[in-house]
């Protein structure tokens, strides 16, 4: 019997279009999280590849997570599905035994469950084999582990899919068959999500993470917490052990799984739900039809305007309900919004600090619920166009008298509303994310703006092309079938070198949305291209009208004829005027893009790049005179989008050598052109009208040769002019300039001539160079290289410059670049800046223009001069100005007094648009992005301050970049940016406390550690680091606070004070780290040499951990004995390791219930360690809970969990 | 607003008349051959055995096929090209149809008339409302019409053919399903609406056609074997059908030897009816002639006298 029911249930669902459609959604799902980059679930990461053992396991957890709906779909109708279809009586009056019964549907719902999703790791090893077929990127084979390994697959199937699909069931199973009602099985699933959600923030806490790991129904934690630690090599090959913590946890929850069963079991039982009964009317009062006429006078009206809108309301109320009360709509819907709400949780973090929900940030996430509006399109579209035939309705449909088109635009417009539903429902949802987390301030205006256009508009476009298709193919499963193709190939297109937005349907999307520059002038080309294509769609939907199947006949031959009948007045008129705009729009188009505008295909870019290095690398270190003066004047036009430029070069021999010919790279920029140079030898033997022959002119790239009159002596000097315009045209292909926009232009001189070959655009990527013939690159010279230490880290081209600058924009803009403001004036409706510099500057300026508040305060510095202090910010952006000028403020202080006197009078910061997320340090300015810092939301209890920290590591580069500038070698940004977060994070140590330098360590430390995992070359030790991110901020920071701590703060900043009064602007050559670390050495006692050396110039790391620790209390002493494992290890540049000696103090912490019932250190020493295991006995006064080795975390490892364990008390 | 009002009484009687109406199927069946047929304002019974062509010919009718040959004119109007002035005028019954299922059978019949271009809402509710009672659905108009019965969908069914004064009512197989009392009901029904209106009844059921129709046609095999009235036709074939109760194993010899036109099994025994001009003789005895007679005899293509 039970098999018979089991029977009966498989054969029930396999008939069910629902049990496909959920195989379907979640195959898609999968197959494209693998095949597209845009979709991700947690995909690769750098050297990890996509088909890691960690990354499938990863995605098949989450994707089991979302299985929950299905399992709730499943499993809990399965009980309910007699209840609702009214044949329990039926059912439960035949002689089945209730264990039958019940056990028989579990285990046929179970089976289909257990077959569903199968998706999961069918989607990935799909979309992984597909790829292999597909061209890059989707098709770039280093995405991918060398050998395809289904086992990576199927392993977590077994691990977590199908048990958690037993738990889940189970659960609902059980809810379903007590409650009797979906809405239960709904809810219930909520609830196990938020237990999740629960276990998510638990992990955040050291402490907790185990318990987390153990508590979380899903695995997901688990997975993760268990495998956070892993190198790359064993992220890639190493599945989940069944071990510990898994075996425990998946007991756990099966346990709790069969519980579910046995009660279900139990308390089940065979009675209908106990709903209102309603009255039956027995009586047929009021049914009398012999009396009764059926009236025939009433009036019928079947043209005009105001019967058709009737008709139409009626059927789009009718398909819309259809649409919107159908389960798998609901589920899908949800099922999005769930998802969406689980992200938002890590929203826009910058450095584990959360920043405000603002409305863009919200928007931002809400682009992820456009996968479940495509799949609402697929389905819904094939079952809005069959719904008449699919409930064969439709010969009473077709006999009506109303027009072709009625039926066909009803199921549109119904389907608009389905989508104006939902988006009304994102930004309800939106506004719930954003007053969760305590930030109302809630733009609905944004909201509209980019929902009800760019989104809006692009559902509509799919809508209607997924209509022509399904129309058109006449067949429900094949339309899907087809529009899944078109929409893979849409993608694709761009990358099999479609790169023409005419040919990339829905093209055209708004830009990001900035609270400076609100979406630009993006509004222009997008109503363009959205026009076009509308048109495009239009023209389809006349078609799908015209061809549209009414009646029983479907053949092609008959539905072409019955076409040529319909193409009367209206619908030639409407397909006429969709052929207008389409090629109307177009023609507009084309000339922007492409005539008005150069239409640059990739690979073209690409093989310029590849060109520009076969001919021109020759002249890399051909003697060059150096820029010494640079004066410019620049008009910037923020309506127009455009500036002007006249600048002046003073060029100077400082070489030994005479110099005959002058190199010159000018704007490789489209916008920008330059006219004809003019040049004068400014030595003694000049004379009026010496001509500068231009002897070779690269036009491909922009690089020009002339032949000076005579040769440059050693010691002269020339002038050259330049004059050019940067004009924004129309628009392109591409996205535009984020440069030179409406509020908020930041450029910098990289946009003007330098002098001589440019090594920074060369191809960078091996791959790329492999394609185009070009060995593979150093990424830097070595540090003994002699041409390297006589370059400048970044600017080849001069040393110091003197600068002057006069800037216009308009006038209610203020334009900033470095110097002081000399004068400021207005001129017609054009405000006007001069800035002048009074020492030599680095050639590294920005030029800034933007709608201004300024906030201004001063420093005094020790010797009573002021120094001012001046936020240029965006209105309404005032949230952590406090912390800034804060930031300025002590940053001067104290890196005056421990490092060298600040070089400028005053110091600025400048908000720009959140086109890109950094602060950038220029001589006495910083321009710092909206995205970072002025939006971020700090609880100074467990948040690191971020604008205060960012700002006084761009403060520090006024000494560590502009005062000391490096070579342009190995090891150069450690001079730059790891004393930049040395500076800071003394700073940090200095205001809030040493307590709080183990939260910023952690991060940086994390940094370092999950950044070797991206390494695409090689790791390098920090002495040579090749402007490799993850280590010269995360590790650099890391070092050198453990430096400090050893060698003695003192000693390091005198060591550093040193180096600034002997290297701070130097002319070449250059200093190296191999300079740095001599300053470092010589304030080193030689018992800590070989630390200091294992520290900078190789890369080792730290293997600690407490193995046990037990406290006796004797008579108000408690005396902690420790047993503790340390291990040193030194890794090669691929990352393998091996032991080295370990003879090293290391802190030991105990931590106590200290102030406000938190955790703190009441004991921290050094203790010293020779072997890999030591005992340790430490006596206090108060009672101590937790031992801990290395509680500040200065050092390197990678397990810093096994640190610590809390004390256990013995008698 | 062009508002077009049809008052029922103030239209001419209309005739449908078809003209060498053709049709094959992709497939090769040729479900219609050249078919002729005048249908005057009326009560028309249209009789076939199941694939006799019948529903083809209806839904050509309907507008919802094309024909390959031939010609539709009601009234004044080309069915075959002027489908949206038909319709304005048409009620239809499927065959076979299905319905809304979480719709009540009230707010559908309410948005068909909408369709169906009755704009006025109170005009529409009477008109919803007298249908209900109509089709005895009144007591179950809030019911979703999922939750129906065979018999009452069929009733719905019948309900929305008839909104809106249709003056071509084509219904086919509509009594299929309906129990004896809804079957009276129904045929009350279109007896009412045949007084206006062109109505053509498509049916296997000889009884329905012989209750409610003033003239008929018999298709099978795609062409029409005879029309008429069905009384005259009756008329024509008295006094010339016999019939006998034979032994089962005689059967045989009977049907080589006479014009068997039918045989029905009564207590266990086959009746057997022939068409034979004069008393054949051997335990024959004469019976009046039903309907049933007539429409076998085409079926089976006797020669059968056709009405003066």
């Amino acid at each position: 019997m039970l098999l018979r029911i089991t029977q009966f249930e498989l054969r029930y669902r396999s008939k069910r279009p629902a049990t496909y459609l959920y195989f379907f959604v979640m195959f898609i799902v999968c197959f494209f999280a693998v095949v597209w980059e845009q979709l991700s679930i947690g995909g690769a990461t750098g050297q990890v590849k996509e088909d890691a053992a960690a990354v499938i396991m990863n995605q098949s957890v989450t994707m089991s997570l979302i299985g929950l709906f299905i399992s709730s779909a499943i499993m809990g109708v399965s009980i309910l599905r007699d209840f609702e279809h009214k044949t329990s009586a039926m059912m439960f009056t035949a002689p089945i035994k209730k264990r039958d019964y019940l056990f028989g549907r579990f285990l046929g719902s179970f089976i289909v469950l257990a077959l569903v999703l199968t998706s999961i790791p069918l989607g990935l090893m799909l979309g992984r084999l597909t790829c292999e077929l597909l061209p890059p990127p989707a098709g770039d084979m280093e995405r991918f582990l060398p050998v395809f390994h289904p086992e990576f697959y199927w392993q977590p199937y077994f691990m977590f899919i199908l048990p958690n699909a037993f738990i889940s069931g189970a659960i609902f199973f059980l809810s379903g068959a007590l409650s009797k009602r979906l809405l239960f099985v709904f809810l219930q699933g909520i609830g196990l999500f938020s237990l999740y959600l629960m276990t998510r923030q638990m992990v955040g806490r050291l402490e907790d993470r185990e318990l987390a790991a153990l508590l979380d129904p899903f695995g997901l934690r688990l997975s993760t917490v268990i495998s956070q630690y892993w190198s790359i090599a064993e992220q890639n090959y190493q599945m989940i052990p069944w071990d510990g913590l898994v075996i425990q946890n998946r007991l756990l929850w099966i346990g709790i799984g069969i519980i579910c069963m046995i009660l279900t079991y139990f308390l089940f039982t065979f009675t209908t739900p106990s709903k209102k009964q309603k009255k039956k009317k027995t009586s047929t009062d009021g049914y009398s039809s012999d009396g009764v006429e059926i009236p025939t006078g009433m009036s019928l009206a079947f043209d005009g305007f105001q019967i058709q809108y009737q008709r139409i309301s009626a059927l789009v109320k009718l398909y819309y309900r259809e649409i919107v009360l159908s389960i798998p709509f609901i589920g899908i819907a949800l099922f999005g919004f769930i998802m969406l709400a689980v992200n938002s949780r890590s929203m826009g973090e910058v450095f584990g600090t959360p920043t405000f929900p603002t409305t863009y940030l919200i928007l931002e996430l809400l682009t992820g619920y456009f996968l479940f509006f495509f799949i609402i399109i697929i389905f819904y579209s094939g079952e809005l166009i069959w719904r008449e035939r699919d409930l064969k309705v439709h010969q009473i449909y077709d006999t009506l008298p109303i027009p072709d088109a009625v039926g066909l635009v009803s199921k549109f417009l119904a389907f608009v509303l389905v989508h104006a539903t939902l988006l009304l429902c994102l930004i309800v949802l939106g506004i719930t994310i954003q007053a969760s987390k305590g930030y109302y301030n809630f733009e609905l205006g944004i909201y509209f703006t980019e929902l009800f256009t760019n989104t809006f508009i692009s559902l509509i476009l799919f809508t209607l092309l997924t209509f022509f298709v399904q129309v058109i193919v006449n067949n429900k499963f094949l339309g899907h079938g087809l529009m899944i193709l078109i929409f893979i190939v849409n993608i694709i297109l761009a990358e099999v070198g479609v790169e023409h937005t005419l040919l990339r349907f829905d093209s055209g999307d708004l830009d990001g949305y900035s609270d400076m520059n609100l979406y630009g002038d993006s509004f222009f080309k997008f109503s363009w291209l959205k026009a076009y294509w509308f048109g495009f769609t239009m023209l389809l939907f006349g078609l799908a009208v015209a061809f549209s199947v009414r009646g029983t006949d479907t053949i092609m031959k008959t539905r072409a004829k019955l076409a040529g009948m319909r193409f009367v007045r209206p619908l030639l008129i409407f397909t006429i005027a969709a052929v207008l705009l389409f090629a109307g729009t177009g023609i507009y188009i084309y000339y922007n893009t492409t005539v008005v505008n150069e239409f640059a295909k990739s690979d073209t870019q690409e093989k310029d790049q590849a060109n520009y290095e076969k001919e021109l690398k020759q002249y890399q270190f051909l003697n060059q005179p150096k820029i010494v003066e640079n004066n410019l004047h620049v008009d910037i036009f923020p309506k127009e989008r455009d500036y002007a430029v006249e600048g002046e070069y003073i060029l100077k021999n400082k070489s030994k050598e005479p110099i005959s010919v002058l190199h010159i790279q000018s704007s490789v920029d489209e916008d920008l052109t330059f006219e004809p140079f003019e040049f004068e030898m400014l030595d003694s033997l000049k004379q009026e009208g010496e001509e500068f022959k231009l002897a070779q002119n690269f036009e491909r790239f922009s690089y020009l040769i002339y032949e000076l009159p005579r040769p440059l002596m050693p010691g002269d000097s020339l002038r050259m002019l330049f004059s050019g315009k940067f004009d924004t045209k129309g628009f392109k292909n591409g996205g535009t300039n984020t440069a030179v926009v409406h509020n908020g232009t930041f450029f910098n001189n990289f946009n003007f001539p330098s002098i001589g070959y440019n090594p920074s655009f060369e191809l960078g990527s091996d791959d790329d160079r492999r394609k185009n013939d070009l060995p593979k690159k150093q990424r830097q010279m070595e540090r003994t290289d002699p041409q390297g230490i006589m370059l400048q880290d970044f600017i080849s081209d001069a040393d110091w410059i003197r600068f002057d600058v006069t800037m216009s924009t308009s006038n209610d803009q203020i334009a900033i670049a470095p110097g002081y403001l000399q004068k400021s004036w207005n001129e017609g409706d054009r405000r006007y800046f001069h800035y002048k510099m009074d020492r030599p500057i680095l050639k590294f300026y920005s030029m800034i223009s933007a709608r201004y508040e300024v906030m201004r305060d001063y420093w005094v510095r020790p010797n009573g001069d002021s120094v001012s202090l001046e936020i240029y910010y965006h209105k309404g952006h005032e949230y952590n100005l406090d912390r800034m000028m804060d930031g300025m403020k002590h940053s001067l202080a104290y890196f005056s007094e421990i490092f060298s006197p600040f070089q400028y009078r005053q110091m600025r910061i400048m908000e720009f648009p959140r086109y890109s997320s950094f602060a950038q340090s220029f001589a006495n300015t910083v321009p710092f992005s909206e995205g970072i810092g002025f939006i971020v939301d700090v609880d100074d209890e467990k948040d690191v301050d971020i604008p205060y920290y960012v700002t006084s590591h761009e403060v520090a580069h006024q000494w560590w970049a502009h005062q000391v500038i490096p070579a342009n070698t190995k090891g150069g940004t450690m001079i730059v940016e790891s004393l930049a977060q040395y500076s800071a994070l003394m700073l940090m140590n200095k205001h809030y406390g040493p307590e709080k330098m183990r939260d910023f360590l952690k991060e940086e430390l994390d940094r370092y550690l999950g950044g070797r995992s991206f390494e695409r070359k090689k790791e390098m030790p920090l002495v040579e680091v090749e402007n490799q991110q993850y280590i010269h901020y995360g590790k650099g920071a890391v070092i050198f606070y453990a430096l400090q701590d050893y060698i003695t703060e003192d000693s390091l900043n005198k060591a550093l004070r040193k180096f600034i009064d002997e290297w701070a602007y130097a002319e070449g050559p250059y200093p190296t780290t191999l300079n740095l670390m001599e300053y470092i050495y010589d304030v080193t006692p030689d018992s800590l040499t070989s630390i200091v050396k294992d520290m900078f110039e190789r890369i080792t790391f730290y293997e600690n951990k407490m193995l046990k620790a037990e406290m006796v209390e004797q008579s108000g002493q408690f005396k902690v004995d420790m047993t503790l494992n340390t291990v040193k290890m030194l890794a090669d540049s691929l990352g393998n390791e091996q032991p080295i000696d370990l003879k090293e103090w290391m802190y030991v912490g105990l931590y106590g219930n200290g102030q406000k019932g938190k955790d703190s250190l009441i004991y921290m020493q050094k203790h010293y360690f020779d072997s890999d295991t030591t005992q340790l006995s430490i006596s206090l006064d108060s009672k101590p809970t937790k031992a801990i080795i290395d509680p500040i975390s200065i050092l390197i490892d990678k397990h810093p969990k096994d640190n610590s364990k809390t004390i256990s008390v013995v008698d | 607003m062009f508002h077009t009002t049809y008052n029922l009484q103030t239209l001419n009687p209309m005739q449908l008349t078809i003209q060498n109406l053709s049709k094959t199927y992709p497939n090769g069946v040729q479900a219609l051959k050249n078919v002729n047929l005048e249908i005057p304002t009326g009560m028309f019974g249209l009789l076939g055995p199941n694939g006799a062509g019948k529903s083809t010919l209806m839904r050509t009718i309907a507008t919802l096929q094309e024909a390959d040959e031939g010609s539709i004119q009601l009234g004044e109007l080309d069915v075959l090209r002027q489908k949206s002035e038909v319709r304005k005028i048409l009620g239809y019954l499927p065959q076979e149809f299905g319905v809304y299922p979480k719709v009540p059978a009230e707010i559908l019949l309410d948005h068909l008339a909408v369709l169906k271009g009755i704009t006025n809402s109170r005009e529409r509710k009477e008109v919803v409302q007298a249908l209900l009672h109509k089709t005895n659905l009144y007591q179950h108009r809030k019911k979703n019409l999922g939750g129906y019965s065979g018999g009452m969908k069929q009733r719905f069914g019948i309900a929305q053919a008839l909104l809106a004064n249709p003056r071509l009512i084509i219904v086919d197989e509509p009594t299929a399903g309906l129990d004896p009392g809804e079957r009276n009901r129904f045929h009350n029904l279109l007896v009412e609406l045949g007084e206006n209106a062109v109505v053509i009844l498509s049916t296997h059921i000889v009884d329905d056609v012989k209750e409610l129709c003033t003239a008929m046609a018999i298709i099978n095999h795609g062409e029409i074997l005879m029309t008429g009235n069905p009384i005259e036709t009756l008329k024509s074939m008295e006094g010339k059908v016999w019939k006998k109760k034979v032994n089962k194993a005689d059967l045989e010899s009977y049907k080589q030897k006479y014009n068997v036109i039918s045989d029905k099994m009564i207590s266990g025994s086959p009746v057997i009816h022939i068409l034979n001009e004069n008393d054949p003789g051997e335990g024959f005895i004469s019976t009046e002639p039903n309907l049933e007679d007539v429409y076998f005899s085409h079926i089976f293509n006797h020669k059968v006298p056709q009405p003066a």
